[in-house]
């Protein structure tokens, strides 16, 4: 099956038809807008937890309903199948518009979506792995908890204005929890996701917490220092998701304006910055977004330059841009609403991190974010806690903990200097990725406080 | 009630077939919920509905769990899921057991949700006080239906109301048990507060003397003593026996867990793996007597009662947590508990935090105000109570005479959102660290 790529000719189930049908005319009431999507999957989970295992199959079968006209909606959300009896409720606040259809580029339906659900009995064996893995690596170290979820779901979409579409999904997850030997309650945890469970590497992944449980237990705290940093795709990854406000939505491209006056030269030549719904081999693939707009790859940083923010079918009315197909719907239940799928900072083919870590005479390897990041808009300041190595003449001397990097968001974007190619995407409300970025002039601080 | 016409017997005997050995656990759990929201003024669309129904079989077997869960219920789907949960292709088809819960063709309404954000503001403006505020207000309602093969409880049903408010500089969301004045009165006044706090400077950091209120006191006790007691906490640190009996905090201070005695609407008999609930006293003169245990924890550690299991939906499977926390209520007036003192008087807290591995536990605080001798005084901007569990309920001094129902909220540990409630009392703490 091809994903559907003309968003008129997808054929969907009757019951989906009949009730566009039907709240199209309810009571007599004209809804001239209306739109039905249902959705099953599902879904197999397998945790880990002291003295305890459980597997999880579900099956989910749910649909939603919008409906309303120029001045009032309603939405509705039910499980099983969807009926055109309803019952539904009486609309009231806002109009409803909907999106009209669109020619679709095409898109075929990855091989990997066809792959059956991890089993229990591998979803245990990747757990345990992990365990011994991680035992071995870091001697005392132990997983506390782990699960790991696989899925696949299918969905189904129409509305009034012809728009009909039906494509699927395929998403796994992984969370990780360990500790570090001793009675020091140190811990660490990975949330990761991929397109099958099968990706997931139990030895990186082991190896990957140990080395974060061994900075976390030795890593000191620096005093406050200025140097190169080598910024690895995880905290990367969260750096761009907070700066989410300035990459997603109407304000974003006021915020941008605020912070850089106007001028459109927001970043170093190395950093290109895209989202992109059908990203090939991405977690969220798919040849349309919640509301049937078909996804693409939309620039917002074009080598420094900024281009635009990532904007729904109905967020660029009135604007000089066009859709990016972003309107996510987090579930059967939800509304859909705007946000980056595969939002990501572009790498560069041919430059590996040993390369860019050879570059730094003094600084520090930044490899993980150990809290939340604070950024201030209106103050044009950032901070976030982190954790990685310290670098003396292209090598690792010592870990470093309980420093904050901190500085001006407009100083950190033009501080990127060079990208690698080892890009990596986080779950953090889509997918976020990064390469490891080499960043002169980023200024550490020991947690507690400046200096 | 909609599960009225399940045929229980059928059910427990199909239930029966896959308990096929002496310390099987075994249940089918039929859930209907519904969620009927208003979205705050001028966003769209207009009553947002979300209706819900299906079933989950869980078998526990020693130390392993199976669930299978669907969404919908009918014979078809309990017979493929109690399969699924057997792990075994029996040689005949398990019987299909008479499933017929009550349609569900009534319209969704909630119209005592149109007047809540117009009142909230008319008692705003009775204080002289406007600003821009959304509101969104929504009523939960859920239906349970919890059989085992050799139990049946009776249908369980919580119906209550949430609402989230924001402004330009805070956002507080709460539970109510209903709307009446008493729940405009609970959201205006904390949005009163705030705004007079809204410019207020933080405190710098110290260690001294810290009044909480009934609603700053719910928060930390949910963190500090309900998820600290939690049998699947207290594994990850070894066996949750050894919990019993330690002294966390000081004799005249009693803890207990008591879903029996909640808000009406929200009043429970028994919990989501259908066990009896009891008055559970977590602490009792400041010694842990009885931490939150499900069936399975229970199993495996004699010395634990089941009854605190609970579950966001069918789809995840029972994790011990607190329903209803209760503080008994102890002998001072607040003018005691204030005291001469000077230190902070914490009306609210934003939420807490516990790692369980560490016992490290922080609380934000949106605002407070500085007690100077015993007299609540200025406000003071956004701070953290910081320390370790044992410390900070070992720091507890005083208890207050006033139980109120307070710091109902949402909890979120492990992915399931459940909500919580509480009737506490204010709390003099002595010798914690407040930090900006």
């Amino acid at each position: 099956m091809s994903g559907g790529n003309a968003p008129e000719k997808a054929v969907v189930d009757p019951e989906v038809q009949e009730t566009l049908i039907a709240v199209g005319d309810l009571d007599g009431q004209r809804f001239d807008q209306a739109e039905v999507f249902t959705k099953k999957g599902k879904s197999r989970r397998v945790t880990l937890a002291p003295g305890h295992r459980t597997s999880v199959y579900s099956e989910e079968r749910g649909w939603a309903v919008r409906a309303g006209n120029r001045r009032a909606s309603f939405f509705a959300s039910g499980t099983g199948q969807v009926t055109p009896a309803g019952p539904w409720p009486e609309p009231d606040g806002l109009g409803l518009r909907l999106p009209k259809p669109h020619a679709a580029p095409r898109w075929v339906l990855p091989s990997d979506f066809e792959s059956p659900l991890i089993g229990e009995r591998e979803g245990v064996a990747l757990l345990d792995g992990i365990a011994r893995a991680l035992a071995e690596e870091l001697t005392g170290s132990r997983l506390i908890q782990a699960a790991v979820e696989d899925g696949a779901s299918e969905a189904q979409l129409m509305n009034c204005h012809g728009l009909k579409c039906r494509f699927r999904h395929r998403l796994a997850s992984l969370h990780l929890e360990a500790v570090a030997p001793g009675a020091a309650g140190i811990r660490a945890s990975l949330y990761l996701a991929e397109r099958d469970a099968r990706k997931f590497n139990p030895l990186a992944l082991a190896r990957r917490l140990a080395d974060r449980l061994s900075i976390l237990s030795q890593g000191r705290a620096r005093p406050r220092d200025r140097g190169d940093c080598l910024l690895a795709p995880p905290l990367m990854a969260r750096l761009l998701a907070g700066l989410t406000p300035l990459w997603v939505g109407t304000e974003a491209k006021l915020k941008v304006d605020r912070l850089w006056g106007g001028d459109r030269r927001i970043a170093g030549e190395g950093w290109t910055l895209l989202d992109n719904g059908r990203l090939p081999g991405g977690a969220l693939e798919a040849p349309f977004d919640g509301e049937g707009v078909a996804t693409r790859e939309t620039v917002l940083v074009d080598s420094g330059e900024y281009r635009r923010p990532l904007l729904t079918w109905w967020q660029t009315r009135d604007s000089e841009y066009r859709e990016s197909g972003c309107s996510r719907r987090a579930s059967w239940r939800d509304l859909p609403s705007p946000g980056p799928t595969h939002l990501y900072l572009r790498p560069k083919a041919g430059i590996s991190v040993a390369d860019l870590l050879g570059d730094i005479a003094r600084g520090y390897y930044l490899l993980e974010a150990t809290g939340a990041g604070r950024f201030d808009w209106q103050e044009n300041r950032f901070e976030i806690p982190v954790c990685g190595l310290e670098v003396r003449r292209g090598r690792a001397t010592g870990p470093v903990n309980h420093c904050v990097l901190r500085g001006k968001i407009t100083g950190f974007l033009a501080s990127i200097q060079a990208v690698a190619r080892d890009l990596a995407f986080l779950p953090l409300g889509g997918m976020i990725g990064s390469p490891t970025v080499l960043a002169t002039g980023l200024e550490l601080f020991a947690e507690e406080g400046p200096g | 009630m909609p599960f009225s016409a399940l045929d229980h017997a059928a059910i427990a005997r199909a239930l029966s077939q896959i308990a096929d050995r002496s310390h099987d656990l075994v249940d089918a759990f039929f859930e209907r919920s519904e969620e009927v929201s208003l979205p705050a003024e001028g966003g769209p669309p207009g009553f947002t509905v979300r209706r819900e129904e299906g079933l989950a079989i869980r078998l526990v077997r020693g130390d392993r769990s199976w669930l299978a869960s669907r969404d919908g219920i009918s014979p078809s789907l309990f017979a493929e899921a109690l399969r699924q949960a057997a792990r075994a292709m029996p040689i005949a088809a398990y019987p299909e057991p008479r499933l017929d819960p009550t349609p569900w063709i009534d319209r969704p309404e909630a119209p005592e949700l149109v007047p809540f954000p117009t009142d909230v503001i008319r008692h705003l403006r009775q204080e002289r006080v406007a600003f821009p505020l959304r509101l969104h207000v929504a009523r939960h309602r859920r239906w349970l239906q919890i059989i085992g093969p050799r139990w049946v409880p009776e249908e369980q049903f919580e119906s209550f109301y949430s609402c989230t408010a924001e402004t330009p500089w805070c956002r507080l969301g709460m539970l109510l048990p209903s709307l009446g004045p008493s729940a405009v009165e609970a959201v205006a006044a904390p949005l009163l507060e705030s705004f007079r706090c809204r410019h207020a400077p933080a405190p710098e950091a110290s260690t001294g003397v810290v009044l909480l209120g009934p609603e700053a006191t719910a928060v930390l006790l949910h963190e500090a003593v309900a998820h600290a007691l939690e049998a699947d906490t207290l594994a990850l640190g070894g066996s949750p026996n050894a919990a019993i009996g330690v002294r966390l905090a000081q004799d005249g201070f009693h803890v207990l867990d008591d879903p029996s005695s909640a808000p009406e609407g929200v009043r429970r008999t028994c919990d989501d793996e259908g066990v009896t609930v009891c008055r559970r006293w977590l602490l009792r003169d400041g010694v842990v007597e009885q931490p939150l245990a499900d069936s399975a924890a229970a199993q495996v550690t004699e010395a634990l009662l089941p009854g605190a299991a609970r579950r966001s939906h069918r789809h995840l499977p029972p994790a011990p947590r607190s329903t209803h926390l209760e503080v008994v209520a102890g002998e001072y007036g607040l003018d005691d508990l204030a005291a001469d003192s000077d230190g902070l008087w914490i009306p609210r807290a934003d939420r807490g935090r516990l790692d369980p591995v560490s016992g490290q536990f922080s609380l934000d605080i949106p605002h407070a105000r500085r007690l100077r001798s015993g007299q609540i005084a200025e406000p003071v901007g956004p701070c953290r109570l910081e320390g370790r569990v044992g410390d900070l309920l070992g720091a507890i001094q005083g208890v207050g005479r006033q139980a109120q129902t307070a710091g109902a909220g949402w909890c979120a540990k492990g992915g399931q959102k459940l909500p919580v409630w509480a009737t506490a009392t204010p709390l003099r703490l002595e010798g914690v660290t407040v930090k900006p």
